[in-house]
């Protein structure tokens, strides 16, 4: 159990973003394709490679906090003491925090909404729920990587280590 | 709605329920909190105090308002430029570049910045080039006489035609929020962004007459150029496949971004350079790429619409006009906000800010949507090479080690080279129409 929490901590954003982004290259190049060659284009293509992206958009926004690579004016930290810093970025993880809460909150709504009324998608006719928890799932992985974040910060700034600033996004 | 009935006052004043969320804004982006997260309060505070809109708009809006097809060239154009990396063909670009530019007194530096040109014909952003050809051509630079931070200063500089030659996702964005299609800008910013490039090229010509800094002794051969052109075919076939397919109108840049996709993927397995085994690691740093960018666009854009919504708009063309109608003090007026919001900002909240306030004056003045998406681009465009929110600079000096103030420095000629062509496209709206 232990090792299976584990391999989703390491590995839990990457899996679903590999499986997103495959698939939204495949479908829109076989959109393509399919144009050229059969001269016709299908009901779906489009619309599951537009859903796709938006699992892609939100949990790669919550692999990127776990990466602190959000873009951020950083300058103020170059003026602080480690412990400035520390608490500069314990302090943006809150406010993450907080705007991550609210996301979930209001856009819950539309998903309990869509649920009650059976909406479904304009190609497909698939029911609009799977599409629409995308943002509260988005949101809620990023809750899980703010969480840990923040405990690692505040064991930095316990013990004097300096606080983890982030991998480069190009390396 | 205020035309309709006479009357020149705008119905709201900017008071302080619109200014304390913007201030807020402000404060947080200070305290470095992520820039999505700044506008995300900003948004949330000015649907609380004005009561405009629903504030379930807001959460419908992080699903609704990144819906959109064009949006999906975002993930693809930033992937392109990764394959582009790791498959090896930004090397042979470069090489076609050198093959070119290489015998001019300052042939490797010009060529670097060819290089980055070609780049721009390919991938979407900015950011990624600047990070691909420094890699490549940095240390080589310095060996043919740069001094250090001006090496960095000059990738920078021609990187920042990353998002100013198409295919861009600064167009495919300021195309979403103003609701123009993506392929006409594309069109209209070829000519607009080869003049960036070129004027790179010139201050580096020039600044390296004065200094001495390279004196390149290589001659043209055109057998040489030939061959270089033949070793990096497939790679200048790309282009030609994304841009061609663009203007004649056979791809939208969506689908146009996902073959560019899987012709390099296809070219980098097939000429060997790419392997399986490094497909997972691509998407994964491209999906987080894709995850800082597209938030920042999920929440400026409910902050656009409230502000739509609150007409802060019109009060701003009503404020401006009632002090100057003169269409120069004007377009003067309007690049210093662009150069300043680029300055301390990312281009992508900047567009979706800045561009619904900013067109209606640029309307009153008589200006196209075209040419004006075409000269706010270029203007936050000189915004990557400005401290103290320079991306290009961040990603040089992560890559060289010199200070982020140290190539700011030596990026001045570049940027003034920069703001002359800005100029001239505000000036001369032929440069940027000719094509429609």
């Amino acid at each position: 159990m232990r090792d299976i929490l584990r391999h989703i901590d390491r590995n839990g954003e990457r899996w679903l973003l590999l499986v997103f982004y495959s698939f939204i290259v495949m479908a829109i190049s076989i959109e393509v394709v399919r144009r050229f060659v059969l001269m016709y284009s299908s009901v779906w293509g489009e619309e599951t490679a537009r859903y796709a992206f938006i699992y892609l958009v939100w949990i790669g926004a919550s692999a990127a906090v776990r990466e602190r690579a959000h873009i951020r004016i950083d300058v103020i930290t170059h003026f602080l003491p480690p412990k400035g810093v520390a608490l500069i970025y314990i302090f943006g993880d809150v406010a993450t925090a907080i705007l991550a809460c609210l996301a979930i909150y209001w856009s819950i709504d539309p998903v309990l909404v869509s649920y009650k009324f059976g909406n479904v998608t304009d190609g497909l006719r698939i029911i609009r729920v799977w599409f629409l928890v995308a943002v509260p799932l988005g949101f809620s992985m990023m809750m899980v990587r703010l969480i840990q974040s923040i405990y690692r910060d505040i064991g930095d700034l316990r013990a004097g280590r300096p606080v983890f600033t982030g991998n480069k996004l190009f390396d | 709605m205020n035309r309709l009935y006479g009357i020149p006052e705008a119905s709201t004043e900017l008071g302080w329920d619109i200014g304390l969320p913007l201030i807020l804004a402000l404060v947080l982006f200070a305290l470095a909190v992520p820039i999505w997260v700044s506008l995300g309060f900003a948004a949330i505070g000015l649907l609380v105090m004005t009561d405009v809109l629903p504030l379930t708009l807001f959460g419908e809006s992080l699903f609704s308002g990144i819906d959109t097809f064009a949006l999906i060239a975002i993930p693809l154009f930033i992937l392109t430029g990764d394959v582009l990396v790791r498959s090896g063909l930004s090397g042979k670009l470069l090489d076609v570049a050198e093959a070119t530019m290489g015998s001019l007194r300052s042939g490797f530096g010009t060529s670097t910045v060819l290089g980055c040109g070609f780049f721009a014909c390919i991938s979407g952003s900015d950011a990624a080039g600047a990070a691909a050809v420094g890699r490549i051509t940095y240390s080589r630079l310095v060996e043919s006489g740069y001094p250090r931070p001006y090496a960095a200063a000059l990738v920078a500089a021609g990187s920042c035609t990353g998002i100013l030659i198409p295919p861009s996702i600064a167009y495919i964005i300021i195309g979403l929020v103003l609701g123009i299609s993506a392929s006409t800008l594309f069109l209209a910013a070829a000519v607009p962004g080869v003049m960036i490039m070129v004027s790179i090229m010139l201050t580096n010509v020039v600044l390296n007459r004065i200094h001495g800094y390279e004196r390149s002794d290589l001659r043209f051969n055109f057998k040489r150029w030939l061959r270089a052109v033949w070793d990096g075919k497939f790679a200048l076939m790309v282009p030609f496949i994304i841009l061609g397919g663009i203007y004649s109108g056979i791809f939208t840049p969506t689908e146009a971004a996902a073959v560019a996709v899987v012709t390099t993927m296809l070219i980098g397995l097939i000429q060997g350079t790419l392997k399986l085994e490094d497909f997972p690691k691509m998407l994964e740093s491209s999906a987080k790429v894709n995850g800082v960018i597209v938030p920042i666009i999920g929440f400026a854009l409910p902050l656009a619409q409230a502000l739509a919504a609150l007409e802060v708009p019109q009060t701003f063309v009503q404020s401006i006009t009632h002090v100057t109608d003169d269409p120069t003090l004007i377009i003067l007026m309007m690049l210093g906000i662009f150069i300043i919001a680029g300055c301390i900002m990312e281009t992508t909240p900047n567009i979706v800010i800045l561009s619904p306030i900013m067109l209606p004056l640029a309307q009153e003045i008589g200006m196209n949507e075209i040419h004006f998406c075409i000269f706010m681009v270029t203007s936050l465009g000189v915004g990557f090479i400005t401290p103290p929110l320079g991306l290009n600079l961040f990603v040089m000096s992560g890559l060289t080690g010199e200070t982020v103030l140290a190539i700011a420095r030596r990026a001045v000629p570049f940027v003034v080279s920069m703001l002359i062509v800005v100029l001239l496209l505000a000036f001369v709206p032929a440069l940027s129409t000719w094509a429609l």
